[in-house]
């Protein structure tokens, strides 16, 4: 006997490889989306600094956007700079 | 003509014998006449006689002997033979036995009366010579005319007032029994005649009726007794001699003293002959409105008889009416055919036959109301006619009272399925809600239902399944309410526009003021503590909302059903749980449903990036045939990718998949990567569906599978025969999942089991020549495999109890704690105590009923007791 597969539908979960669990912002998972984004996903990235730590892109622009003249990272007060 | 002594002592011994001699001269003369059958001869002997004795002031004496020799004759003669006639029917009531000959009742009664009848016409003739005697004897006395009217009318005023004391005192028990069955018979003949022939003998009928109409524009009471000889057989057709008989018998036992007696007799008779005919004509078919046929029945038998009987008898139309004023109810209505003017005593028949018939199928429809509900659709001619019904009777609470117990008779039982116990709710309340648009009644029928889902368990998860059954257009289930509950929603979203219109707030003063002068009170029945009308809006939803308690626990409920649904998707076609999704974000709001519109986002997305996915592979690697058979390509494998946070809790089983497949996924998951970063891929091996084709030598059969029947199908293919232990080692799974699902493909006739040396280790080997039974069921195999996976209760979330589950563990710790402290706790207790201390990570946020079900969990698990209502700890 043999079995030939014509279709595979399969099931997967999408995750930011991020090492932590929760934006240090909001404070809501990195895989849910932040505050004020209603889909998780494309639409709500993770941006990460400089030094390694990540947000939600809209959580640290507003951070960012609020700190003059120069913005640190809320988690080790570090200059922030978006990792290239 | 007072006694007066003085006289008497004026009299002398001649005028005494005078006196005497001629009293005994009037008392002979008054035996002859009276005796004489028929022989008025002696009357002209009366009148010197009454003379002589009025001279003398005797006139009372003279007219009470009078009146009493006529009593005494009429007792004696008239009277016993009259009730003779009736001895046999009384004689056949005892006996038990009633049917005589067909028109035994007619022929005796109209005989007796007519017998009766000319004897009180005789004697009435006798009366006339005495007022004859007397009347001349005033006017040799005097020229006051006005004297001889007052002794005709007090004279046959009093006699007719002796003729029907006696016949009264003496009426024996079954007589009005017999007068009920003659004029059953009569109407019944009736009915019959205008049944047949409903057009000619109608239009016939009320011809006459008008003809009839003319002559018996006289005063009723000054000569009742003229009335026979002035119409009998003069104005009647021919076809109207039934009513012309029923008339005179009427007219006779009038005359007798019996009119009351007669109109209860013939009340009574037509009201059962309405009866009999609602029921004839309602039944059990609720598909057609009666109301409208009863009405006309009415006109056209009950009423033309009735008129035709008031004519006869003298009740004169349209000169009443003038007089009486009674025009409201029913002067508008035009409907009296052949009948210019109805008279009052016929507009008060049809008020009270129509109340009658509105009563009697108003009786006969709430005894059969749950049927009529249960067809409901099918059966609103029957709803609207109780409706009207109602409406004239204004008896709901009698509807009420008899639905709900025919509804906890019937339907609140652990017989019937939640399911039809919700479509019957959804009907009742669609019926309901014509009959009564306010609500009240609803409310109090619905009352019992709604307790009743409440104790079901299932309750919320076929709420669910009818709101989403049948969406779309591809619906198989047809006649199923679902589609109903479905239109329900689209219904209420078109009224939602509507209602955001009316609470605008930018009202102007006087829609305002239209809006309160619209207002109308409560209806008496209302429960004054369950709000007012403006509270009690209709709507099935929120009625069935209302069952479950809170909107959350059915949003949550519809997103594990909506979860399952998606997850067994192999196509990205969620147009209809989009439409759906929209509807009821309509009707429960956008945040509650914020989930699972990511939900359905994520197929979406997910079909474009597979799609991405697809269009990477820049140039497929050169198709080598052989390649082909064995290999396995990108094209081969489409996924979901879901935002895991977002729903509902995913059981995850590890599971060993085979290596072509295995790297496939991971070069998925590669691109996935390339296209996306910094996103990864995390598969659900255990998830999705799996469509292949098993190959054998000379067949080859489809099947649609979950992965882990794919998984262990596919392990035959090296090794025929395979013991449960190894296999479940092989593919990384529990044995006794294996055990589970390895019926699917044994029940397919696939594989066959067989017990090996140890009994728990079974040996499973492929079906290498397939037997025919399979042969022949191809073709179904391939809808099967869904069906046999469903069956399998095989879920992919996990239930919304299990969920619950799991969160309440968390405070499993803290209700311990507090009963190690506090000994024993309330269940309002332990709830207030937690609200009170759980509010950091994760915060308590559970209901009281979600508590206690938890409770009743750890009960189950033998950690708590409970007695009296209180939890404790079980040592």
């Amino acid at each position: 006997m043999k079995v030939k597969i014509l279709k595979w539908h399969a099931v997967a979960s999408w995750t930011w490889d991020a090492q932590d669990e929760t934006c240090g912002i909001c404070r809501m998972a990195f895989d849910g989306c932040c505050p004020d984004c209603k889909f998780p996903g494309d639409d709500c990235p993770l941006i990460w600094g400089a030094c390694n730590h990540a947000f939600h892109l809209h959580c640290i622009l507003k951070w960012v956007n609020s700190q003059t003249p120069q913005p640190h990272c809320p988690m080790c007060r570090r200059e922030w700079q978006f990792k290239a | 003509m007072l006694w007066d002594p003085e006289a008497l002592d004026s009299l002398d011994d001649a005028a005494i014998g005078d006196v005497l001699q001629s009293w005994a001269s009037f008392c002979d003369c008054t035996d002859a006449l009276l005796c004489g059958r028929g022989d008025l001869s002696a009357g002209a002997d009366l009148v010197p006689l009454v003379a002589t004795l009025c001279g003398y002031g005797l006139c009372s004496l003279v007219q009470d002997h009078f009146l009493h020799s006529l009593e005494e004759l009429f007792k004696s003669n008239a009277v016993l033979k009259f009730w003779k006639h009736f001895d046999a029917f009384s004689d056949a009531s005892k006996l038990g036995t009633t049917d005589f000959q067909e028109n035994w009742t007619e022929e005796v009664l109209s005989k007796s009366l007519e017998e009766i009848c000319l004897e009180k016409h005789y004697q009435e003739k006798c009366l006339l010579m005495l007022v004859h005697a007397l009347q001349s004897f005033d006017e040799s006395i005097t020229d006051e005319k006005m004297k001889i009217q007052d002794y005709r009318s007090s004279l046959t005023s009093k006699y007719q007032l002796m003729v029907s004391s006696i016949l009264l005192t003496t009426v024996p028990m079954h007589f009005p029994g017999i007068l009920r069955s003659y004029f059953k018979e009569k109407l019944e003949e009736l009915s019959n005649m205008m049944a047949v022939g409903p057009e000619e003998d109608g239009c016939e009928f009320q011809f006459s009726n008008n003809r009839l109409g003319q002559p018996s524009q006289r005063p009723i009471g000054v000569g009742e007794m003229d009335i026979d000889t002035c119409y009998h057989g003069s104005t009647f057709a021919k076809n109207n001699t039934l009513v012309n008989n029923i008339g005179k018998v009427v007219c006779d036992l009038r005359n007798l003293g019996f009119t009351s007696m007669t109109e209860d007799a013939y009340a009574s008779s037509i009201l059962l002959l309405l009866k009999h005919k609602v029921h004839d004509l309602a039944g059990d078919d609720y598909r057609t409105p009666v109301l409208g046929s009863i009405k006309d029945w009415i006109q056209a038998v009950p009423l033309q008889f009735l008129h035709a009987l008031l004519v006869y008898l003298g009740d004169s139309p349209a000169q009443d009416d003038e007089s009486s004023g009674l025009k409201s109810p029913l002067a508008s209505s035009p409907s009296y055919p052949g009948i210019e003017m109805p008279s009052e005593g016929l507009v008060r028949w049809q008020l009270r036959l129509e109340y009658f018939a509105y009563e009697t199928l108003q009786d006969l429809r709430i005894g059969k109301l749950f049927e009529i509900i249960v067809d409901y659709p099918e059966s609103s001619p029957a709803i609207e006619d109780l409706k009207q019904c109602l409406e004239y009777t204004g008896q709901h609470s009698k509807l009420v009272d008899s639905f709900i117990s025919s509804l906890r008779y019937r339907l609140l039982t652990a017989g019937a399925s939640t399911n039809d116990i919700l479509h019957q709710y959804v009907s009742t309340i669609k019926a309901l809600r014509t009959i009564d648009p306010t609500g009240v009644f609803l409310e109090a029928v619905g009352e019992p239902i709604r307790d009743y889902l409440r104790g079901r368990k299932d309750t919320i998860k076929c709420i669910v399944t009818m709101l989403t059954d049948g969406s779309g257009g591809n619906s198989t289930g047809a006649g199923n309410s679902g589609d109903s509950l479905l239109e329900e929603l689209n219904r209420d979203a078109e009224n939602q526009e509507s209602a955001d219109y009316d609470d605008d707030t930018n009202l102007d003063d006087k829609q305002a003021w239209i809006n309160a002068e619209r207002w109308e009170p409560d209806p008496v029945e209302a429960d004054p503590s369950k709000g007012s009308r403006n509270r009690r809006k209709i709507d099935i939803l929120g009625m069935i909302v209302g069952i479950i308690g809170s909107k959350d626990q059915l949003v949550n409920e519809y997103r594990v059903m909506l979860a399952e649904k998606l997850l067994n998707k192999s196509d990205y076609d969620i147009d209809s749980e989009i439409r759906t999704l929209e509807l009821l974000k309509i009707h429960f709001g956008e945040g509650s449903m914020q989930k699972c519109e990511i939900m359905l986002n994520d197929l979406i997305d997910s079909k474009r990036t597979n799609a991405n996915i697809k269009a990477s592979i820049l140039q497929p690697p050169a198709p080598g045939s052989e390649q082909e058979e064995t290999c396995l390509s990108l094209d081969h494998l489409d996924s979901t990718i879901i935002s895991s946070n977002f729903w509902p809790t995913i059981q995850a089983e590890s599971l060993n998949i085979p290596t072509a497949v295995e790297q496939l996924l991971s070069d998925y998951a590669r691109r996935f990567h390339e296209i996306k970063t910094p996103r990864k891929l995390l598969w659900k091996k255990n998830l999705g569906t799996v469509k292949l084709e098993l190959q054998f030598e000379d067949t080859s059969m489809q099947f649609t599978v979950s992965p882990m029947h794919a998984v262990i199908i596919m392990q035959f293919q090296e090794q025929t025969s395979w013991t449960s232990k190894n296999l479940a080692a092989s593919i990384g799974v529990p044995i006794d999942t294996l055990n589970k699902r390895i019926n699917f493909w044994i029940s397919k006739g696939v594989l066959a089991e067989s017990v090996g040396s140890d009994s728990d280790n079974h040996i499973f080997t492929i079906v290498s020549d397939m037997v025919d039974p399979n042969k022949t069921g191809i073709n179904n195999t391939r809808c099967e495999g869904i069906l046999a996976m469903d069956e399998e209760c095989e879920r992919s979330v996990a239930s919304v109890e299990e969920q619950l589950r799991k969160e309440m563990t968390v405070y499993e710790k803290f209700i311990v704690g507090m009963l190690t402290n506090f000994g024993s706790m309330t269940l309002d207790r332990i709830h207030n105590t937690l609200k009170m201390f759980c509010v950091a990570e994760p915060s308590y946020d559970k209901s009281l009923q979600q508590l206690q079900n938890f409770l009743s969990g750890l009960i189950s698990e033998e950690k708590l007791e409970m007695r009296e209502g209180l939890y404790i700890l079980k040592k």
